[in-house]
Parts: C-alpha cells; sequence; structure tokens
C-alpha cells in the first residue's frame, strides 16, 4: 500500500515537471527568453495599462490580419473582373 | 549656480541654460519637443518608469532624408514580406539606454494605426517592425521614432544572424530540458544512495530506478542529440573527438543500466548518464552565446555604413543604394558623412579620420588624386571622388566579410583532453570487444554470480561494465573543472575570457603580437613639453578661445593641459579659419576695436604666414603665434603605458616572441620598439598585412596570441590563436576576441598569462589522475570483478579526485 502512494507521487511528480518543462519549452520558442535583459525587466511593468495594453496588442494584430485577409481577397475578385 | 536635472533626459546643468517653462526645466529644445509629445499622447508614464536613471537627450536630425526609406530600391533590400501579407523590416534603434526607452518606443509604434507587430531587442537593439503597407510608409515609422528622441537605421539581417539565433534558442531549450530532469533525477539519488547504506526494498528501489529512467531518457535522447551529431560528423572525417566518447560513455551506460531496470543484477547509472550530458552541455550553451553576440555587433557595424550615396551622372544628383554604384562612377559627400566606397579624389579637399582602419586618431588630409577608403570618416570638407572599387569588394565590405569568414572559422588548437580521448576511446571499445569475445567464446564464470542469466547476457553485461567503469566522467571533466575554477580566478582580476579553452592555448603560446597604438601606449597625444614665452592671461585666452573651436586631438589635448593650469576664459573670435591638417587661423577685436590675427598650428602653417620660427622635434608640434609673434610652444606624443616593459620582459624570460605590428611610420615605431626592447617590429601596416603576418606565423607552427584595440586589428585578432582586446576596444575588436581584459592594463595581460599556466598545470595533473584510475579499474572490470558497491563508490570517487584536485588551483 505505502509501496503504491510512493509509486504514485513519483509518477505524478514526474508529470507535473514535465508539465511545467513543456511550459518553458513553448515559451522560449515563441521567443519569450531571447533577451534576457528585456525579459527581467518585464517585471517592471506590470501595472493594469500595461495589461491592457498587451491585450490590445493581441486584438490588434487579430483584426489587422482579418482587415488584410479581407482586402486581399478584394484585389483578387477585381483581378478576376 | 545651483545644478538642476533636466525634466526629460534627467541630466543635471546649470540652472542658467535651462530653458524654463513655469516649473519645467529642459536643457535643450530636443528635450522640451520631446516631454511635450510624450505628454499630448499619454505616454509621461515613460517618466516614472524611467525612475532615476538618465538617457541622452534627443540627437538632432534633418528629416529631409527620410524620403529614401520610401525608394523602391530601399524597399527591395531590406523590406520582406510576411505570410500574411504585411511588410516586415529589421531594424537597429539608436538611444536605447533602458527598459524605459524600449517600453517607450515598442508602446508608440504600437499606438500608430498600421503598425502590426513591433518588438524591440533590449540587449541587442534590434528591432523587428511588421506593418500594413497600404496604411503607412516606412518614412512614417522612422519619423515616428525620431519624433521621440531615437534613430532607426536598417540593417541586413543577414544568414548568420538567423542562424545564430536559432542555434541559441535551441541550445537554450535542450539545456534547460537537460537541467530540469538532472535536477529530479539527483532527488531520486539521494533517496537510493541513503538506502544503499541504510537498506532499501527491492520494490522501492526499482521504482527509483523506473522514475530515473524516465528522467534521463529525454536527456540523453534530447539534449544529447547533439553530441551524436558531433560524433557522427567525427566519424565522417575520421576523427574520433570528445563528442563520440560522451555519447558512447552515456549511451553504454544507459544501455547497462536498462538491463539492470529490466532484471539483472546490479546497480543503474541513470543518473551519471544525464549528469555528465547536462555537464558538457552547459560549456556548449556558453560557446553559442559568445558567437551570437559576435554577429550582433557585426550587424551593427554593417549598419554604420550609409545605405545610399549621391552620384553625379551629367551634371545631376541622384541617390543610388551601395550595391548598384559602378566602378568610375562619380560620388559627392558632405563634411561629416561616412565614405561609402573606396574611390579618388578628383574635387575638393580635406581631413580623413581614418581611425576606423588604421588607429591612428590623427586626421590624414587628402587632396585630389590621394586614394579615400570605404568606412573612413570626411571632416571638414564637401568632397567628390572617382570610384576604384565596387562596394562589395571596397576596404570596409572586405573587412566585415573577411571577419564574418573567420567567425565560422576560428582556429582550435588541438586541447590536451581532445587529444587523449582519441587514443582513449579507441582503447576502451577495443578492450570491451575483447572482454565480451573473450567471455563469451571462453565461457569464463569469474566472480559473483549472475543468476538466471544466459552466457551472452553475461559477456554482455560484462563487457558494458568496462566501458561504465571506464566512464569519461573523470576525463571529460579533467578539464572543464580545472578551467572552469581557473576562469573564475581570472574574472575576479578582471580578465574575461569567452571560453575555457584559450586557458590551455595560452598557456602554449609561443608568439605574442601586439599592436602599438592603444595597446603598448595610451594612444592619445599628450602635451609632453610645453614652453609658455608669454605668459599674459590675456594672451592665453585668445590661444584657449582658437582651441576650443577645433574639434582636432591635437586642439583637445592642449586645451586640457591648460585647463590644469590655469584659469582661462573664452573669448569672441572672428573669421575662424580651419586650415587642413594644418592648424587654425583667427581674428579677435578687442574693446578698442584693435585687430589681433592670431594663428594656432604646426610649423609650415607658421611659415605660410610668414613666420620663421626655429623648432627641432620628432614629435608632432603645435605653435601659437598672435600678431606674428610665437607665444608659446607645446610638443605632444603618445606615451607609452608605465606597466608595458614589465609584461614584455616577463614575457621575453618565459622564451616567447614579442612582435609589434602598427600602422604608424617607421620613426614612431622604432622609437617605441628600443624604449620596450622589442627586436622584431613592423611599422605601416595595415589590417590585411597584420592579419597575414599572423597566418604566417601560423604556417611556421606557431601558436599565436595577438593584443590588439582597435577596428584594424579585428581581423588579425580573429586570426589568431588566441585574440586579447583591451577592455575600452571598438566593439568589433571586443566581439572577435577571446579574452577581454575589463581594466585595460597589461598588467592583468601578466596574470592571465600566470593564472592560465597554473591552470593548465592542474589540466595535466587531472588528467593523468583519470588515467591512472582507469589503468587500476578497468582490469578489474574486464575480470567481471566489479561488485555494486565498487562500481558506485569509484565512480564518484573519481570525478570528485579531479574536482578537489581542481580547487587547488585557489590556492597561492
Amino acid at each position: 500500500m505505502i509501496n503504491d502512494t510512493l509509486f504514485f507521487m513519483l509518477i505524478v511528480g514526474i508529470i507535473i515537471s514535465a508539465g511545467l518543462l513543456l511550459l518553458f519549452v513553448w515559451a522560449a520558442k515563441t521567443g519569450q527568453f531571447d533577451d534576457a535583459n528585456k525579459m527581467l525587466n518585464g517585471l517592471l511593468y506590470d501595472s493594469v495599462d500595461d495589461l491592457n495594453d498587451a491585450i490590445k496588442k493581441e486584438k490588434n494584430l487579430k483584426e489587422a490580419k482579418e482587415e488584410k485577409l479581407q482586402s486581399e481577397k478584394k484585389k483578387e475578385e477585381k483581378k478576376e473582373e | 549656480m545651483s545644478k538642476i536635472k533636466c525634466n526629460h533626459c534627467h541630466l543635471e546643468f546649470d540652472e542658467n541654460v535651462m530653458i524654463k517653462e513655469e516649473d519645467l526645466n529642459f536643457c535643450c529644445k530636443g528635450c522640451q519637443g520631446v516631454y511635450h509629445i510624450l505628454k499630448d499622447d499619454g505616454l509621461d508614464s515613460f517618466y516614472d518608469k524611467l525612475g532615476n536613471k538618465t538617457i541622452a537627450p534627443p540627437i538632432k536630425l534633418d528629416n529631409d532624408d527620410v524620403t529614401k526609406f520610401d525608394s523602391e530600391n530601399f524597399l527591395d533590400n531590406y523590406v520582406s514580406k510576411t505570410k500574411d501579407g504585411f511588410s516586415q523590416i529589421d531594424l537597429i534603434i539608436e538611444g536605447i539606454h533602458c527598459a524605459a526607452c524600449v517600453w517607450l518606443n515598442e508602446k508608440i509604434l504600437y499606438d500608430t494605426k498600421g503598425i502590426v507587430e513591433a518588438n524591440i531587442n533590449f540587449t541587442t537593439n534590434k528591432a523587428r517592425i511588421v506593418w500594413d503597407d497600404e496604411k503607412l510608409k516606412l518614412s512614417e515609422i522612422i519619423l515616428k521614432i525620431r519624433s521621440i528622441g531615437y534613430n532607426a537605421y536598417a540593417y541586413d539581417s543577414s544568414v548568420a544572424d538567423a542562424q545564430a539565433s536559432k542555434a541559441k534558442r535551441d541550445y537554450f531549450i535542450r539545456m534547460m530540458v537537460a537541467v530540469v530532469c538532472s535536477m529530479n533525477i539527483m532527488m531520486l539519488s539521494v533517496a537510493k544512495y541513503t538506502g544503499f547504506f541504510t537498506g532499501i526494498a527491492k520494490e522501492v528501489k526499482d521504482m527509483i530506478h523506473i522514475g530515473e529512467f524516465l528522467l534521463s531518457t529525454p536527456v540523453l535522447f534530447y539534449s544529447g542529440w547533439i553530441f551524436f551529431k558531433g560524433a557522427y560528423f567525427g566519424l565522417k572525417n575520421r576523427i574520433l573527438n570528445m563528442d563520440f566518447l560522451v555519447a558512447t560513455g552515456a549511451t553504454s551506460t544507459y544501455i547497462y543500466s536498462l538491463f539492470i531496470l529490466f532484471g539483472a543484477k546490479g546497480e543503474s547509472y541513470f543518473d551519471s548518464v544525464s549528469m555528465i550530458i547536462t555537464f558538457v552541455l552547459v560549456g556548449k550553451y556558453l560557446e553559442v552565446i559568445g558567437k551570437k553576440s559576435a554577429v550582433d555587433t557585426l550587424d551593427k557595424i554593417k549598419s554604420s555604413l550609409p545605405l545610399e550615396a549621391v552620384v553625379i551622372k551629367n551634371n545631376e544628383r541622384k541617390t543610388v543604394a551601395l550595391n548598384s554604384i559602378n566602378i568610375g562612377d562619380i560620388i559627392e559627400i558632405k563634411p561629416g558623412e561616412k565614405v561609402p566606397v573606396d574611390g579618388k579624389i578628383i574635387q575638393g579637399s580635406g581631413s580623413f579620420d581614418e581611425s576606423t582602419l588604421t588607429g591612428e586618431s590623427l586626421p590624414i588630409y587628402k587632396k585630389t588624386q590621394d586614394i579615400v577608403y570605404s568606412g573612413t570618416i570626411n571632416l571638414d570638407s564637401l568632397i567628390q571622388f572617382e570610384v576604384t572599387k565596387n562596394f562589395k569588394n571596397s576596404t570596409f565590405s572586405s573587412i566585415v566579410s573577411l571577419l564574418e569568414d573567420s567567425l565560422n572559422s576560428k582556429p582550435t588548437i588541438q586541447t590536451k583532453a581532445a587529444e587523449i580521448s582519441k587514443g582513449f576511446s579507441v582503447t576502451i571499445l577495443s578492450l570491451a570487444i575483447l572482454t565480451f569475445v573473450v567471455w563469451y567464446f571462453f565461457g569464463i564464470d569469474l566472480g559473483f554470480d549472475y543468476e538466471g542469466t544466459s552466457q551472452f547476457e553475461k559477456s554482455f553485461i560484462v563487457a558494458v561494465s568496462v566501458i561504465v567503469i571506464a566512464c569519461p566522467c573523470a576525463l571529460a571533466l579533467a578539464t572543464p573543472m580545472a578551467s572552469l575554477i581557473g576562469i573564475s580566478e581570472l574574472a575576479k582580476k578582471g580578465l574575461l575570457f569567452k571560453e575555457a579553452k584559450f586557458i590551455e592555448t595560452l598557456a602554449v603560446a609561443s608568439s605574442v603580437v601586439f599592436d602599438k597604438t592603444g595597446t603598448l601606449t595610451k594612444g592619445e597625444l599628450n602635451v609632453s613639453k610645453a614652453r609658455i614665452l608669454d605668459d599674459n592671461i590675456h594672451k592665453l585666452n585668445l590661444l584657449y578661445s582658437l582651441l576650443s573651436a577645433s574639434s582636432h586631438p591635437v586642439s583637445i589635448s592642449i586645451k586640457k593641459y591648460l585647463e590644469s593650469k590655469y584659469d582661462l576664459k573664452i573669448k569672441e573670435l572672428e573669421t575662424v579659419k580651419n586650415i587642413e591638417a594644418k592648424g587654425m587661423s583667427a581674428i579677435y577685436k578687442n574693446i578698442e576695436a584693435k585687430e589681433f590675427e592670431i594663428i594656432g598650428g604646426n610649423i609650415e602653417l607658421l611659415r605660410e604666414f610668414g613666420i620663421y620660427y626655429k623648432f627641432d622635434s620628432t614629435k608632432t608640434v603645435y605653435l601659437f603665434a598672435i600678431n606674428k609673434k610665437v607665444i608659446a610652444t607645446f610638443e605632444l606624443e603618445d606615451k607609452i603605458k608605465d606597466d608595458a616593459k614589465e609584461i614584455i620582459e616577463y614575457l621575453q624570460n618565459k622564451n616567447i616572441d614579442v612582435i609589434m605590428l602598427t600602422g604608424d611610420n617607421e620613426q614612431v615605431a622604432s622609437k617605441i620598439a628600443n624604449e620596450l626592447n622589442i627586436k622584431k617590429y613592423f611599422a605601416k601596416q595595415t589590417p590585411v598585412s597584420k592579419a597575414n603576418y599572423i597566418k604566417e606565423l601560423k604556417k611556421e607552427n606557431k601558436i599565436v596570441v595577438m593584443v590588439g584595440d582597435g577596428v584594424n586589428d579585428s581581423v588579425a585578432l580573429s586570426n589568431a590563436d588566441v585574440a586579447i582586446a583591451m577592455g575600452n576596444s571598438a566593439d568589433i575588436s571586443l566581439a572577435v576576441s577571446d579574452i577581454v581584459l575589463l581594466n585595460s592594463t597589461l598588467n592583468s595581460l601578466k596574470d592571465a598569462f600566470v593564472i592560465s599556466n597554473k591552470t593548465y598545470k592542474y589540466i595535466k595533473q587531472n588528467l593523468s589522475l583519470s588515467i591512472v584510475y582507469n589503468m587500476i579499474t578497468i582490469p578489474l572490470a574486464m575480470a567481471g570483478l566489479v561488485i555494486p558497491l565498487v562500481a558506485a563508490l569509484s565512480m564518484s570517487l573519481s570525478s570528485l579526485m579531479v574536482v578537489l584536485n581542481s580547487l587547488r588551483i585557489k590556492m597561492k
């Protein structure tokens, strides 16, 4: 019984650390650790405004991509005409 | 008078010179402008983020040139399209000092309609901007950056850069995976080894083995992939390298441990597998970082050249991209601009700052028919020249491409450990095979019993145990451990080694090549002798005023000298004239409107004005005359550093060849060489000839150390076995050098040699230790006599031995 519990805890521990490691790998792959200085200083910029800005950035990016897609479709339509 | 802070840049200035605006103070119009732009855009939280830090006041720029950013030529060369159809450009932003600057630039760019992405790297000042070219022109983006007091240059984001970034990220992830897994294995190992002494249930031990197996597998096959690749390429070139040793050692230990996991008797060594991979990988990662920062600096240097030049054709001026300039074109450059390509002057004459190429701080006067080199700065006049070499073959570009080449093929000398490992791998592998053959075919059954295993399995386990026992742990650790401690000792003395292997190289060096200016000498002209013939303070004031009107190094150092001796004031001069490479003249009117003609410069200039003054000197001479009467004479020279003599004596006592190379003339070179007792010296060297000399030395099988500081030394530095740069060197020299002397003194160079020699001694000791260890244990392993306890203890003991021995470097 105690061995089963030990084994269970071991596996759970490995799974949790693997999860965190994967999260880290994802962050590194998306370039979040490319600039160590900026990353460390990023701690300073966590006011409400900064967080709102971050959301705005993503929203803008999405909108811009959609707009671009539509405008390119229009162009193609024009060409076909 | 008190000093107050400027509200924008936070630099302190005298109260009187500040621009006042209610309760705000600004040091200049630029700061004031930027302050209001930030206030109006609601970006004033920048100042909270900036805190007490200061920034440079905004650079004054005329914005006429931004149209070039919209020219088709430019867009073709620097702008690429993303897959979403946006435009993308890589810029280097000038003026970034702190994280708040990065924040401000990103913020203002994101707030601009049309910009989709703006990512600025704080460390390298590189920025990648993605925008919609239907909504916004590139020039508007550049103007936006300039409006808040920064400037942006485009750079050609090279293949090398992309590769270096990718490699850095890749190694980083691999290293972190290895570190995380190894740390977890270490925790399990604590339980396992405690169980060794207190007793442990077999089930619990199996459990630990399973955990270790799960954790070490990614370390070996994901993180350790680099070593398999390295071993493969080594084999392809018929070399058994260190990678091969690490890969075979780790893999065989892993396989052995697998046998144990699936029921064979013995101890598993999954922990050793992950440890060795992790340790060696951390060392490799540091190498990759070094390479990346070298590439970043090269990009910065490249972006300092102009992107376009003004070509005159049929009396019409046209801006043309550098790549499309042809030989024979006529190019015009304004004062202060950099020469874009090599050429021959056909109209105008003026001084050129060639310090980037030759390292000499004095500007050089050039007239028609003289050759100008790319990368040099036209200081004071409008010049037209005929292009003699196209952009790719011009001096500056060829230096940059030489550097790029040599970065990729940095000479390496065979390290002691690599030398030994070559023979070591072969010996161990053949011994293991021999063991297997003997055990299997002769059916030997020595030692303790392996219950229920076949003869094949038995033989295989014993053979693998030979490799495991001979595990390169001690051998692979022998050099890194000693080097690591050596490096930290060196760092304490202000010596930055970029890679550990340079300790070894420095210890076995046979020639040391010095650059003169800035390395052996202080690199600045100082007044060595001054004679004031008339110390009337009014007259000296005039001299001081004349000197203040010039930025020539001679003027600056005399000015410094005067400031230290007298309390002088600046008077207003009229018709100040710069006479190229000779000096200056001006007119001064006193209150009674009486005119004084003042002249300051060399003997030739005074002769031109009809003053014949006899003055013999081999040094640089500056004379000052008022109304044809000489008032003061100055002699200037570059002084030898105080500790130069000591280091050269030290090197010569160690039987190391000392050689001096300089771009200066024969006279100056021989004088300095005599003073320092240097037998071999070469004057009038160009960057390329310096590099060629180093290559020749290396052909004679000499191990060459180069010590230098300027851009002119960079090619030679990158060709040497060990490149040492002074801490105050040009960026590019720091990038290509292997060792940086942070405090720029030659005394620390001596420390570098002393500590390296000591470290090298311990590396050799470590290697012999690990070989002696192997000579004792391998026969035991071959005989199948290695009982688990001995194996486990000796594995750690051998590594411990090496570590403890290395620690002795710290002892005096």
